[in-house]
């Protein structure tokens, strides 16, 4: 571990210098404010200062002063990875809020835009629905609309076309990268002064992976190239019911394997299981026997279809494809797997973007978490009956989500755990719980799509040693004083885990 | 008497997600009149102008939370940022987590004070002179002089023994003293047997937003204690009009003994029930603001008093929100009625409303905050076109006013034409329109 040093009169003076006085800011309030513990992780660390840079040069300066310093910075834009978009270990540092850097430019030819890390993604669709409207911008699909653009493709999230185009990353076409050292640098094409993004691979060899999901403790990105998608406006949604978790994977990876078929018009493939509805409302305000969902129209499992078309007829054939291939589940498996009856209203619900769809779950009690994990489509199934085995036994709702990335190559599976934030010694369950669905779940070859620097991330890297071990050299080579936000790559390994350190053996 | 300690499990339900800092956050695909006015847009009045997350409810949720873990001390700075809040709601309307996040930044509010951090010096002095037993009002004013602007015109009403009474309200009482006239002008032509009582003190609306809960208390005891026999009281004030019909009963633990009604709303109810028509033209391009209080604040009340009583959120949760638009109608059904009366409506309405920028204590502690807002609401209602700025609360009106002030000034000085921000607009309360329509 790294021993950093506390931030300074004399660290903030150098910051003020850099950003103006208006925008650097040590307030005990304020600092507390940008605190989120829930989403996706729950640990977080007050930060020492706070500095809104209005650009990357600004960016570069900032990172020299930290390295002088010797104090941690953590990015962060919109934030809603909660816990993990602050600083998760002692001290705080210096933390940048990027969402002064909020710049968008569009080009419609090379079917490209540029975003800052400020673009939030109500700001883009609000942007492209009156000045492109026959375009989306990239957004995360189920994302509140202060989800910021790049926030989301960084952190390889979910779109709302990822049944077909894949996690958010994959439609990145280059990155502008303040490094921890203050070098400013760009990926693909870009890197050739005055050319456009239109090539992610430039002349090679290709770095972005090195800093995609790496949290920002390889680098800041101060802007990125990412593809636009086009928006055909017939659009709706399809629904089928099951009583198993097969029932609803297996017949999503029959259509989502119809590629340049009715696939690449199913832009989303998602579902879960009637608990997704129920734990949306208050424990005591809701009723909890499924037979009330059944009533109302809710099957205990179910998935849904998103489809985009450029005609009506193109999708009157998707959805008739997507009915075949469920008529013939139905009868190949002897099995019931009924077409939903979507009211209006919900299937208008369902296309909207972007949503508060995610928000709820703390209605239940008080607080919830995300735990997302990605296996191979067809494992989804057992994974999931896994987990809601395991929410079970440690008293928690089995809420459950699915999606299908590219084309049900992959399955994201998402845990909503709902717990009660004022509960004594939630922490603690909730840490048993999640160590040991992990363990479990290693052990069968699935992993963690953000792993928590206290749980997964030790229990992952202990096993893949060689990867953790590389990725630690790369990191050291780009951020020699490690001052970049540690996220996973800077596990607190002795305080976390009696498992061995890879780095030290 | 509630407490911030008692909302802390409501408060743990906020996951930072932010979506309170917009409006329409759940209507993306909002339809606009032009690029700058659809989908969602920024709704909050002190995120916008400070810009740091603190100033926004989602920063401010997490704050109180600090606070309540005892990871945040109480201190003037906290104060400070917590009352640069004009408690205006838009954050409310947004949450999908139903957080109740303006009783939240209020009993913040209230537990920093009571924690022993001096109120911020102008909220102290109305506090001192609420307090005052010859003032009872935050203008500085004469407790005897409050129903002066009757003693002629309304004589026969002041302190009439009947079940109706017309709670004035310190604005009305002194410094807005046409608004009231025009009101009671308009219930006498209703043919409500009304009273105006003089015993009525503030509402204590300034004091318990700005977190001063003792002297609150003091002057919502006295108030119902004065009213406990009445069966309906009708306001023209749409911040006496919140609190007493919301603030009362919550923060006193018993429902009120009486009914109440804005004079809008009651306006509404004859129209609604067919004994009352409108005639005479109002040959006007009007734009309307809905104000924070009566409407916002009065449409969740709706909302949450269904759900509380509700079993089921998820069968009910629509009929609340059906209730709660309903009141947002209220308004438009009473413009609409009037004929030749032309409503544009800006774009951000009902419970998306943008706030004037004067309420929760802003206006007297942070004037530029709440000037900063005035414009920014201004240059919403000039771009539907309108000529008349309509609302129906005193705040609003003085705010407007003074933001339609620093336009013209600006204007003088920079020799620029500022009418497609609103320098020309004009600013009239419905209530004045009603008493000449009627």
């Amino acid at each position: 571990m790294v021993e950093y040093n506390k931030v300074t009169d004399e660290v903030v003076k150098k910051l003020t210098n850099i950003c103006g006085e208006k925008y650097v800011t040590t307030s005990e309030p304020l600092r507390h404010s940008y605190m989120a513990r829930g989403i996706m992780g729950l640990e977080a660390v007050v930060p020492e200062v706070i500095v809104r840079p209005a650009s990357a040069e600004e960016v570069s300066k900032i990172l020299i002063v930290a390295n002088e310093n010797l104090s941690p910075v953590t990015p962060a834009a919109g934030g809603l990875s909660g816990g993990f978009a602050l600083p998760a270990i002692e001290p705080g540092g210096i933390y940048m809020d990027m969402t002064r850097m909020d710049k968008m430019e569009v080009d419609t030819e090379n079917r490209v835009m540029v975003v800052e890390p400020g673009v939030r993604s109500g700001d883009a669709w609000r942007i492209f629905k009156t000045k492109y409207p026959d375009w989306a911008p990239p957004i995360p699909d189920g994302a509140p609309p202060a989800a910021t653009v790049l926030g989301d493709a960084i952190e390889r999230g979910f779109s709302l076309v990822t049944g077909v185009y894949g996690p958010q990353a994959d439609m990145i076409m280059g990155m502008q990268i303040v490094l921890p050292t203050g070098e400013i640098f760009h990926t693909g094409s870009w890197a050739l002064p005055g050319a456009k993004p239109f090539y992610r691979w430039g002349v090679g060899p290709n770095p972005d992976g090195l800093f995609l999901g790496s949290q920002g403790s390889m680098g800041i990105i101060t802007k990125c190239a990412i593809k636009m998608v086009p928006h055909p406006h017939y659009k709706t949604v399809v629904a089928y019911g099951g009583e198993s978790w097969d029932d609803i994977v297996k017949p999503a990876w029959e259509i989502s394997r119809h590629e340049l078929g009715i696939a690449e018009r199913t832009v989303m493939v998602q579902g879960g299981n009637y608990e997704l509805v129920m734990t949306r409302w208050p424990k005591e305000n809701v009723p909890i026997d499924y037979d009330f969902y059944k009533k109302i129209g809710v099957d205990k499992k179910w998935m849904n279809y998103e489809c985009w078309a450029w005609s009506q007829e193109e999708l009157d054939e998707t959805l008739k494809g997507i009915d075949k291939i469920y008529k013939d589940y139905e009868v190949r498996e002897k099995r019931s797997t009924p077409k939903q009856e979507l009211h209006p209203k919900q299937v208008a619900s369902r296309l909207k973007k972007p949503n508060k769809i995610a928000v709820p779950y703390s209605l239940w009690q008080a607080g919830f978490l995300f735990i997302t994990w990605y296996c191979p489509w067809l494992e989804s199934s057992k994974m999931m009956e896994e987990y809601c085995a395991a929410m079970a036994d440690h008293g928690f709702p089995e809420t459950m989500w699915v999606a299908s990335i590219d084309h049900a190559r992959q399955a994201i599976v998402m845990p909503i755990l709902c717990f009660d934030w004022t509960e004594p010694g939630i922490m603690d369950k909730i840490r048993e719980f999640n160590l040991e669905t992990t363990k479990s779940f290693l052990k069968k070859g699935w992993l963690n799509y953000r792993p928590d620097p206290f749980v997964h991330a030790p229990q992952t890297f202990s096993q893949a040693k060689e990867y953790y071990k590389m990725l630690v050299k790369f990191r050291k080579v780009l951020d020699p004083n490690l001052i970049l936000h540690p996220g996973r790559l800077a596990i607190p390994w002795e305080s976390v885990t009696d498992l061995p350190n890879p780095t030290k053996e | 008497m509630t407490s911030l300690e008692d909302l802390r499990r409501i408060n743990a339900r906020c996951i930072h997600c932010r979506a309170c800092q917009y409006a329409y956050s759940g209507e993306p695909d909002r339809e606009g009149r032009d690029e700058e006015y659809t989908g969602m847009l920024q709704g909050c009045p002190a995120g916008i102008y400070f810009g740091w997350e603190g100033y926004f409810n989602s920063g401010k949720q997490w704050m109180a939370r600090a606070f309540l873990n005892n990871e945040l001390p109480a201190s003037q700075e906290l104060l400070e940022v917590a009352e640069a809040c004009t408690t205006c709601g838009m954050c409310e309307t947004q949450c999908p987590n139903y957080i109740d996040t303006v009783h939240v930044t209020e009993e913040l509010r209230a537990a920093v004070i009571e924690a022993g951090v001096e109120p911020l010096p102008k909220h102290a002095k109305f506090r001192d002179m609420v307090h005052n037993e010859d003032m009872r009002n935050p203008y500085n004013e004469a407790r005897s002089d409050r129903t002066k602007w009757a003693q002629e015109k309304y004589a026969e009403n002041i302190d009439k023994d009947v079940k109706i009474g017309y709670f004035v309200g310190c604005t009305g009482a002194y410094r807005q003293q046409h608004v009231a006239d025009k009101t009671a002008s308009i219930l006498k032509k209703l043919g409500v047997d009304f009273t105006i009582i003089s015993d009525e003190v503030c509402c204590g609306s300034p004091i318990l937003r700005t977190g001063q809960k003792a002297v609150f208390k003091e002057v919502m005891e006295k108030n119902l204690e004065t009213f406990k026999d009445f069966d309906l009281l009708l306001f023209s004030c749409a911040g006496c009009y919140k609190t007493i019909r919301n603030d009362y009963p919550r923060v006193s633990g018993k429902p009120l003994p009486f009914k109440t009604r804005h004079t809008v709303e009651y306006v509404y109810d004859l129209l609604k029930e067919g004994k009352l028509k409108i005639n005479k033209p109002y040959n006007k391009k009007v734009t309307w603001h809905d104000p924070c209080h009566s409407i916002r604040h009065v449409g969740i009340a709706i909302e949450k008093d269904i759900l509380e009583k509700s079993h089921n959120w998820l069968l009910d949760s629509r009929a609340a929100e059906k209730a709660k638009e309903e009141h947002y109608e209220i308004p438009r059904v009473v413009l609409k009625a009037i004929p030749g009366l032309e409503l544009i409506e800006m774009y951000r309405i009902k419970g998306d409303s943008f706030c004037c920028g004067a309420g929760g204590g802003v206006k007297a502690q942070f004037p530029d905050m709440a000037l900063s807002t005035a414009k920014e609401r201004l240059r919403e209602a000039a771009s539907t076109g309108a000529d008349i700025l309509m609302t129906s609360c005193p705040f609003c009106i003085t705010n407007f006013n003074d933001g339609i002030k620093a336009l013209k000034k600006e204007e003088e000085e920079t020799g620029k034409d500022l009418s497609g921000v609103g320098s020309k607009l004009k600013v009239v309360e419905l209530l004045e329109v009603l008493d000449e329509l009627l």
